[in-house]
């Protein structure tokens, strides 16, 4: 993944604020908090299989992030530290309440800004029936379907994002693919 | 009883922009450009590293005032960051994730009086809440330079520490191992009896007179 | 066969095109299209009450600005005892009496740190064949003009009194404006360019009692 230069028009660049909250100007953290609460908060939900988790992670992520600021050897590339924190601390909850496997509904959630009232109902289904599939996948299978298809990045951005050989992550893909498509027509022949 | 105002010795800016600003307003007039340019490009990379820049800063004028030449106070600069990178990362080996800047600056001095890297460790892992590291790396530091040999000084620093009192058992460190050198024995002698002392219950009353009661000072 | 075929595995991976599946393989590629597409991409927005727990969480987490002199808390004097030196050449014997008396608010403040209560240090040098003598340090930049010593009538003594925060600082004594010579009586440390630094470490004021 590139290192991006994020320079927003009404502030400093991620180096010069992690340096200066290293110096000691606490409050300034609120800048990266800001800027990166949203930015991963759909790969957390999606990940997590609902809104308060992801929520919950990213609040973890960023508390963490803090932490172990000094640790941070490129600050200019907070953002992919800073993501680096938050996938652990995403795969993290699979060993504590085993939420991972649950059947979350996401109907309730008010995950986003309503786009569409014109969808159909039958993808609408579609929608929350993958992602109830997705749940069950293993998070690793769950975290490359996720990156290449809903944060849709290429197989090599995710392979410098997260490490591993691009063959590696096709591979487990492809894992994925079978055991949706094993679930899916299953479901769909009971119906 | 007054309250104790403390002051931070480094003064952080606020951006690296200000600090930048902060260095140079510094330096200006007491430093050679050459030197000050040094000490620009060594405090940046001591800020990406964490690391605190206004030791760099200090050493530089004091290099200047002294009239030491351009290379050496830079070579000296040098010497500054690597013992303050080395401080911090025996610090972090102690299990500190996050080193402040007090106790960086503490280990760095502990290392300038002639520590090693595994005493800064092995002292900030002892701190407590009651005696910071900061106090322990400071004093076992001034007890090196009085003359305790290093692994006497830890020890010392370490049973004072354990003795249960506060930090005062701690900071009374080196005037009682000068008073007793002052009678006759040795540092390290004097580091050591202090230290059987520490680990059998505590250290006797200390000695100094015209201090008043040593319970009553207590903030 | 629960087994995607490969070659719909590669439509999906964005390696081929619909057209160029065999016409057997159409309709699960097809099928396996609306899937992804059913895949739930909206943008997802956490509530900006997330900030303001991460900031009370970093703020608990953050040191105290009044934390940095924490290692100081009580007042000590330190007298040292007259050394013999006086039988060595250019000997220097030094008497330091640190007073543990508040001197008062002389140092101000900054944004976020509380203002010290000083403590009034007395600097005395042996040195009966100087001129000059000046003692320079951390605490005034290392300036060798900025703190002269008085020489006490004719007993060789040269004195000054000055107030240090509490803290350790590192000084020298300067003699006839070039020579430069550390403090016997005191511990002392590398100073970086070959030389020794004397070190004095000065603790808060008393409460009550000055000396």
């Amino acid at each position: 993944m590139e290192r991006p230069r994020v320079v927003r028009e009404d502030g400093a660049l991620d180096g010069d604020v992690v340096r200066a909250v290293l110096a000691g100007d606490v409050d300034r953290y609120a800048e990266l908090v800001q800027r990166y609460r949203d930015k991963y908060a759909r790969y957390a939900a999606r990940m997590l299989g609902s809104l308060d988790a992801a929520d919950d992670a990213v609040q973890d992520a960023f508390i963490r992030a803090y932490e172990q600021l000094a640790q941070c050897r490129d600050p200019a590339n907070f953002a992919g530290w800073f993501f680096l924190i938050l996938r652990n601390r995403c795969f993290a909850e699979r060993r504590s309440s085993g939420r991972l496997g649950k059947r979350t509904s996401l109907e309730s959630d008010p995950v986003a800004a309503p786009d569409d009232a014109g969808r159909r109902l039958e993808d609408e289904e579609l929608r929350q029936r993958l992602q109830r599939e997705l749940m069950e996948l293993t998070p690793e299978q769950r975290e490359v379907f996720v990156l290449k298809h809903i944060e849709e990045l290429s197989y090599e951005e995710i392979a410098a994002r997260i490490g591993g050989s691009v063959a590696a992550l096709k591979m487990r893909m492809h894992r994925a693919y079978d055991r949706l498509r094993e679930r899916l027509t299953r479901e769909e022949a009971r119906t | 009883m007054k309250t104790l105002a403390l002051v931070s010795i480094l003064a952080f800016a606020g951006t690296p922009l200000a600090a930048q600003q902060g260095v140079d307003a510094q330096l200006a007039g007491r430093v050679a450009p050459d030197v000050a340019a040094a000490v620009r490009t060594l405090a940046d990379s001591a800020m990406r590293a964490g690391l605190p820049s206004d030791p760099l800063v200090q050493k530089a004028i004091e290099g200047a005032a002294k009239g030491v030449p351009a290379p050496q106070i830079i070579a000296a600069l040098e010497t500054v960051l690597g013992r303050l990178d080395q401080a911090a990362a025996a610090i972090r080996a102690a299990g500190v994730a996050q080193p402040d800047a007090e106790t960086v600056v503490a280990g760095a001095f502990a290392a300038s009086a002639g520590m090693p890297a595994s005493a800064v460790t092995a002292l900030a892992r002892v701190q407590t809440a009651k005696t910071p590291a900061a106090a322990l790396l400071r004093i076992a530091g001034t007890l090196a330079a009085i003359g305790v040999p290093s692994p006497q000084a830890v020890s010392l620093v370490v049973a004072a520490a354990r003795s249960g009192g506060d930090v005062t058992a701690v900071l009374d460190l080196p005037a009682r191992v000068e008073s007793a050198v002052a009678r006759g024995v040795t540092p390290v002698q004097a580091a050591e009896g202090l230290a059987r002392a520490a680990a059998h219950g505590g250290l006797p009353q200390s000695p100094g007179g015209g201090r008043g009661n040593s319970g009553s000072h207590r903030p | 066969m629960s087994e995607m075929h490969s070659l719909v595995k590669r439509l999906l991976d964005g390696e081929l095109g619909l057209a160029e599946l065999p016409v057997e393989l159409r309709a699960e590629g097809e099928w396996a299209l609306r899937l992804l597409a059913a895949a739930d991409r909206r943008d997802v927005r956490l509530g900006a009450g997330l900030d303001a727990r991460v900031m009370a969480a970093v703020r608990r987490a953050a040191p105290e600005p009044s934390s940095a002199w924490r290692w100081i808390v009580r007042p000590f004097e330190l007298r040292l005892a007259i050394r013999p030196w006086a039988a060595l050449a250019a000997a220097a014997v030094l008497i330091l009496l640190v007073v543990a008396r508040p001197f008062g608010r002389g140092v101000p403040s900054a944004s976020r740190a509380a203002v010290p209560e000083s403590v009034v240090v007395r600097f005395v040098l042996y040195a009966p064949s100087a001129h000059a003598v000046s003692v320079a340090g951390s605490f005034n930049q290392w300036d060798r003009g900025a703190t002269p010593l008085v020489p006490a009538g004719h007993s060789g003594l040269w004195a000054a009194t000055v107030t240090l925060a509490p803290g350790q600082h590192q000084y020298a004594f300067v003699v006839d404006g070039r020579q430069w010579v550390v403090d016997p009586g005191a511990p002392a440390v590398d100073d970086g360019f070959g030389r020794r630094n004397s070190l004095i470490t000065v603790g808060a004021p008393a409460g009550d009692k000055s000396l």
